[in-house]
């Protein structure tokens, strides 16, 4: 079921009217439970049976794992998890890859092999729910916290429905308490909830959707080179459209979880406003890089293990993170190009940290890279007096950062590297024969929006929309709520998927 | 004083939001506007999902845009006492959907191809693309989508403003027309009076659009365009054959369970009749279509009572021109191609 979806409004006011109706406890928690399994059921009914295998395989394990005092069977167990999870995700994301890859070798080397075509169908949110259930596995085998003590409670946290599809990706700790005391929304959380609601949508139906996604489908799709302003204003295009897209989905899910009464993990903090590649990777699809950092790159010795291992370890980290993502090879190069900078940021880094973080950032899990912002400030004397404010290098060295994001976005979209290639030589170089593509309108919308992402993310990028909307007066909050909701309307978009649910 | 802050701006939020759409449905009801439906892959996927009907209680018609103006459903249902599924679209060719419906195995009912040469023959994968997407959308469509359509359907059917087309943030910016640079395509904008999708997907004129000249000649612009960027010749020779015998396969794959195919070509006057006489001569186009595929035709040109209609813009015709077309047109496929409607007189 996608949020963006009249089926979506018909359920949740029926979901909120259930929850605030005088039920036991537990009572509601069947009901949530229910709940989350027909909104996944109604995408592809069949596809439950995974869900539930998941969810109960890795409910006994995971007690197994905490209770069992034999070193090998831990660690049997643990290896029974890993490949029960990670086999299901490899079979349904990667076995087509792998097969194809496997025959293009054969071939290569003078096999002739060429088996039917496998028609596996991805199940939605699995590499989500995959990652939720491993998380848990692994703590019990850490023994980082206690076990879950009931199916029920274990079952709604692998299926809470606002994040089950698309994250954020959350942890025993982070939800699994809020089941055990009965809860829902106070006046104040349920409008903010639906502020966010509303938000999240707007971002998705209106930005994405309606003054995005096409600029950047014909870009991508054009079959030849391209005009180097139709080419970049594609690329800006997407790097709106993920960003609006995924982001949405995000706050629609907090959202509809703090109607509910529950808190979920922010999982995007203005991206765009990032200086430097560890600063966007707290930023960006927070609760993912935090998986990763906690359960690859830490485990594979981190930053504890020598300079050259670091460098090894973080490009290893975004290599599989790149491949979380598809099962293509554009989608590798888009993790390495990331890991790149990462390297090449820790390379050129001071050795002091010369910035201290801020508490927003204290509370913030770190990412692979491990380091504090730090910023290189130049004071050279014959740069204009503007140039040489703290505040504006800072600000350039953000756009620097985002362009540097735009171009790893090309491989991250393109379907082949042709495409790519092709997009980044009319982005860069004067193809001759580059076609204009964009219509004046669409070149206009395109800019419009990502004017008014990035100069928001900027001024956004150290505070929440909530904290901000709890400062103005009520009057404007509704009146930008009224605006979001007008051009919600107004888009009347149909009811396109998340671009992450393909993931 | 915290929880009152976001109560006052949602109540707010609230009053101004209801305003708005009353005052904006309000201003559009006294245009003279009507309620017309979103003719998305969506209310396409609901249409074509009721072909699997016995073929003495509904046919279905593909083609591109002339048969969804000149079959007026109505009145084929009140003629015929059988529904009429409309799954053509404008400015597509039908042979996806004569492809999508010869593939399938339960599809066993009587079809009725309209044939716009243009579109029928065309090479332009462009063409083709919005068919398939909606085939598409037919076989992928979730439960959930089709829960959704069935809110939305109740909510179109009361509400104006619910336009896509016409009343979406795209489609008023679309209407900005801002000139574009030297080499860009853009689809020409087609009036909104030009026509109103009902929920049986026919497209009916405004009768604004019959008494305007100004928007009639939007329209008759538009086919000049069309006409000046078309580069590609008509398909001829070998082409043509291989074309025309993917066609034939289709039709037997249909007949061979059990169901009917017949040709239809739908009226269109003026310059336009005029270029599709002179582009793609009858001997060569329509009359190889049936004898290729031995499928039955219906020709405006042969039928007197059908042949003498003067379409507002060359290609589409009126709304009371409709009702004629269709009731002669029933009794021609009763009279002269041997069609029965056994719930004729059921009504």
């Amino acid at each position: 079921m996608l949020f963006n979806s009249y089926t979506f409004i018909a359920f949740f006011i029926v979901m909120l009217i259930l929850h605030n109706l005088p039920f036991p406890w537990k009572v509601k928690k069947v009901n949530l439970l229910i709940a989350s399994y027909i909104f996944y059921a109604v995408w592809n009914p069949p596809f439950i049976l995974l869900l539930w295998l998941s969810t109960v395989v890795d409910f006994f394990v995971g007690r197994a794992l905490y209770t069992q005092e034999n070193k090998y069977k831990r660690k049997l167990l643990l290896v029974l998890s890993l490949i029960g999870n990670l086999g299901m995700l490899c079979f349904f994301k990667y076995g087509g890859f792998l097969l194809e890859n496997f025959v293009e070798l054969m071939n290569a080397v003078g096999v002739n092999f060429h088996p039917a075509k496998p028609n596996i169908i991805l199940p939605a949110g699995i590499s989500f729910y995959t990652f939720t259930t491993l998380c848990y596995t692994i703590d019990m085998y850490k023994r980082k916290s206690k076990p879950v003590k009931s199916m029920l409670d274990f079952a709604l946290f692998v299926t809470f429905f606002p994040h089950l599809v698309a994250g954020p990706i959350v942890r025993p700790p982070q939800l699994v308490p809020q089941f055990e005391t009965p809860r829902k929304a106070n006046q104040q959380q349920m409008l903010q909830g639906l502020f966010l609601v509303s938000m999240g949508l707007f971002m998705k139906v209106v930005l994405a959707d309606s003054m995005l996604s096409s600029s950047a489908d014909s870009v991508f799709g054009f079959p030849g080179p391209l005009k180097a302003i139709d080419a970049w204003l594609g690329v800006l295009a997407f790097s709106g459209q993920i960003f609006f897209d995924f982001a949405g989905y995000s706050v629609c899910a907090i959202g509809a979880a703090m109607c509910l009464g529950f808190v979920l993990p922010q999982n995007f903090r203005y991206p765009y406003a990032a200086i430097g590649f560890s600063d966007f990777w707290r930023r960006w699809h927070i609760t993912l890089s935090a998986w990763l950092r906690d359960y690859l790159y830490i485990p594979l010795g981190g930053n504890r293990k020598g300079e050259f291992r670091t460098y090894v370890n973080l490009m290893i980290t975004m290599l599989l993170g790149g491949l979380w993502h598809g099962a293509n090879w554009t989608f590798v190069v888009w993790g390495a190009l990331h890991g790149s900078y990462l390297c090449v940021e820790r390379l050129f880094r001071p050795r002091k940290a010369s910035e201290e973080i801020t508490p927003a950032e204290k509370t913030i899990p770190l990412t692979p890279a491990m380091e504090p912002i730090t910023v290189v400030t130049t004071s050279a004397s014959f740069a204009p007096a503007f140039l040489r404010s703290k505040g504006m290098q800072k600000f350039l060295l953000a756009l620097f950062t985002f362009f540097l994001v735009n171009v790893t976005w090309v491989f991250f979209r393109s379907p082949d590297f042709t495409t790519a290639w092709r997009l980044l030589t009319s982005m860069f170089t004067r193809v001759p024969g580059g076609a204009p593509l964009l219509a004046t309108v669409d070149m206009i919308k395109v800019s419009v929006v990502i004017v008014f992402m990035v100069t928001t993310h900027w001024f956004m990028r150290n505070t929440t929309v909530l904290e901000v909307a709890q400062k103005a007066k009520w009057w404007i909050v509704g009146i930008v709520w009224t605006t979001m909701l007008l051009l919600l309307i107004l888009s009347q978009a149909s009811s396109s998927s998340f671009i992450y649910f393909q993931f | 004083m915290q929880s009152k802050h976001f109560l006052k701006a949602g109540i707010l939020t609230l009053i101004l939001i209801a305003g708005f759409i009353i005052g904006w449905e309000l201003y559009l009801r006294s245009k003279g506007l009507n309620i017309a439906y979103d003719d998305g892959g969506a209310l396409w996927a609901d249409k074509r999902a009721k072909v699997y009907q016995p073929s003495d209680k509904a046919t279905v018609f593909i083609g591109s845009s002339r048969i969804k103006y000149d079959l007026d459903i109505p009145t084929w249902r009140k003629l015929t006492g059988e529904d009429a599924i409309q799954l053509a679209m404008e400015g597509n060719s039908p042979l996806p959907i004569l492809d999508d419906l010869a593939a399938d195995e339960k599809f066993r009912g009587k079809l009725v191809v309209d044939v716009t040469e243009g579109l029928f023959f065309t090479t332009n994968p462009g063409n083709l693309t919005d068919p398939k997407k909606n085939i598409g959308h037919f076989k992928k469509e979730t439960p959930s989508e089709k829960f959704s359509f069935q809110l939305n359907h109740g909510l179109e059917s009361q509400f104006i403003f619910l336009d896509r087309d016409n009343y979406s943030l795209a489609a008023f910016l679309d209407k900005l027309q801002i000139k574009n640079r030297p080499g860009v395509f853009a689809m020409p904008l087609f009036p909104l009076e030009f026509g109103r999708v009902t929920f049986e997907r026919q497209d009916i004129m405004m009768d604004k659009f019959l008494t305007d000249t100004n928007l009639q000649n939007q329209v008759t612009g538009n086919w000049k365009f069309f006409a000046s960027i078309s580069k590609e010749p008509p398909a001829s020779g070998q082409k043509l054959d291989s074309f025309l015998t993917s066609v034939k396969n289709d039709c037997d794959k249909i007949k061979a369970r059990g169901g009917e195919v017949l040709f239809v070509r739908t009226p269109s006057s003026g310059p336009y009749w005029m270029g599709e006489q002179k582009g793609f001569p009858r001997e060569k186009y329509w009359d190889r279509i049936l004898s290729f595929t031995n499928c039955p035709g219906v020709h405006f040109k042969d039928y007197p009572a059908i042949d003498h209609f003067v379409c507002p813009e060359w290609s589409h015709l009126r709304p009371t021109d409709a009702v004629i077309f269709t009731e002669n047109f029933v009794q021609i496929l009763e009279k002269d191609k041997g069609w029965s409607f056994s719930h004729k007189d059921s009504l």
